[in-house]
């Protein structure tokens, strides 16, 4: 192996080498106007739909409460979706400044890496889970403007529709979470293996760090899973009609 | 926070020194399609970052930062054959001293086998980052760093000498 000035003198030449162009102002212009196609602003627009989601739900629950007005049980479901759905967009937001920080690529390589496995294997789950609630209230939403559109009540379900919607939810928001754990595992796998090879004693700290993490991340897992319980009994009250009386 | 210049502006200044940009993706990619890519890639995070960019190191050094860790978080199947074909096809200038191109080659090649970390630091010990500067970037202690390149550069003389043994 040649000495460390040839090595380096050596690989000044590679770009030349390898016939690295310059690119112009307006191809770099280009560049930073186009679309990103890594992990990170993946689940940065899952978030962000998310929250658009969860704002198209609340605008749709707070026109069922105005079509139902005067339905008593039908504007206490509404009312109810509404007042759990408002802490959690704010919730989501926070998840959302919260991945940013752990995304920020002007942090330092070994920040960077910890930050991003330790918000996957801890905050993840967390974001998922406030996902799956979306689904759940937009369909109590949609269901009820469907119904008035339909029929200009809430109409009654059998036992059979009743297990036919709940379970497509149930499928939904079970596949939602199999695919991103799927993508998210091989993610956090690159990030370990890269924070090992930068330093061995790295991977340990973060591990313990994340363990910290998912002790305080504990209740707002307890938190959203009673919402998604909450979610689920509203869902049942509007489809067992107790409004329709109202 | 650094107030987000327009986009022309902000380009000017990549534009500047996308050198530092070149290098990053000619050692975490394989062929021209993969190194546009990634050199999109980063221009693209470059320009997400710089609202956070505190001016409290030097523009470069940050660049190299965001750089190096878009190129090591990137997860990206590649869209080349794997190999060093585009080497063979600047023949022009590998004729001019085919020796030294040889040996470029292979130093290259060498390089490729590192794993990413590796990569990113042997990459800034050429570019003459000092060790302070490779730590700052990297967040890793001056001694570690120091400790991390005898190994490294231990590990590509045994590559490059694997790679001559195996063209011989």
């Amino acid at each position: 192996m040649k000495n460390d000035e040839k090595l380096k003198a050596m690989w000044n030449k590679a770009e030349k080498m390898m016939g690295a162009s310059d690119y112009n102002v307006p191809s770099i212009e280009q560049f930073i106007s186009g679309r990103s196609n890594d992990t990170a602003q993946r689940i940065k627009n899952m978030i962000v739909f998310d929250i658009v989601l969860k704002l198209l739900g609340l605008a749709a629950l707070a026109i069922d409460f105005i079509l139902y007005f005067g339905t008593t049980n039908v504007m206490i479901v509404t009312l109810a979706g509404i007042a759990l759905l408002i802490p959690l967009v704010f919730y989501q937001q926070k998840l959302l400044n919260h991945f940013n920080g752990a995304a920020d690529n002007g942090q330092s390589t070994r920040d960077k890496l910890a930050s991003m496995l330790t918000y996957l294997k801890t905050a993840f789950f967390t974001t998922l889970l406030s996902i799956s609630i979306t689904y759940l209230f937009v369909f109590i939403a949609g269901s009820l403007a469907y119904f008035y559109a339909a029929y200009g009540y809430v109409r009654t379900l059998d036992g059979v529709d009743f297990l036919v919607f709940a379970g497509f939810i149930a499928i939904g928001i079970v596949f939602n979470f199999i695919v991103n754990q799927a993508q998210v595992k091989y993610h956090v796998k690159h990030l370990e293996l890269c924070l090992s090879d930068l330093n061995d004693k790295s991977l340990e700290l973060v591990s313990e760090n994340i363990e910290l993490q998912r002790k305080q991340d504990r209740t707002n897992k307890l938190l959203l899973g009673l919402v998604v319980i909450v979610g689920f009994v509203l869902l049942i009250a509007v489809f067992m009609n107790i409004g329709a009386a109202g | 926070m650094t107030k987000k210049p327009n986009k022309k502006a902000f380009s000017e200044l990549i534009g500047k020194h996308q050198a530092i940009i070149h290098k990053v993706t000619l050692v975490y990619t394989n062929g021209r399609v993969d190194r546009e890519d990634l050199f999109q890639e980063i221009c693209l995070q470059l320009w997400k970052a710089y609202p956070n960019f505190r001016g409290e190191a030097k523009f470069s050094t940050w660049m190299y930062r965001v750089a190096l860790n878009t190129a090591i978080s990137t997860i990206r199947k590649s869209r080349n054959t794997p190999g060093f074909e585009h080497l063979a096809d600047h023949d022009g200038v590998m004729d001019e001293n085919r020796e030294e191109a040889e040996q470029l080659k292979q130093l290259y090649t060498a390089i490729s086998k590192l794993n990413r970390i590796d990569k990113a630091m042997i990459l800034m010990w050429l570019d003459e980052k000092s060790y302070e500067e490779i730590a700052s970037i990297m967040g890793t202690s001056k001694n570690n760093v120091s400790v991390k390149l005898v190994r490294i550069k231990r590990k590509l003389e045994e590559l490059v000498l694997e790679i001559e043994k195996q063209e011989s």
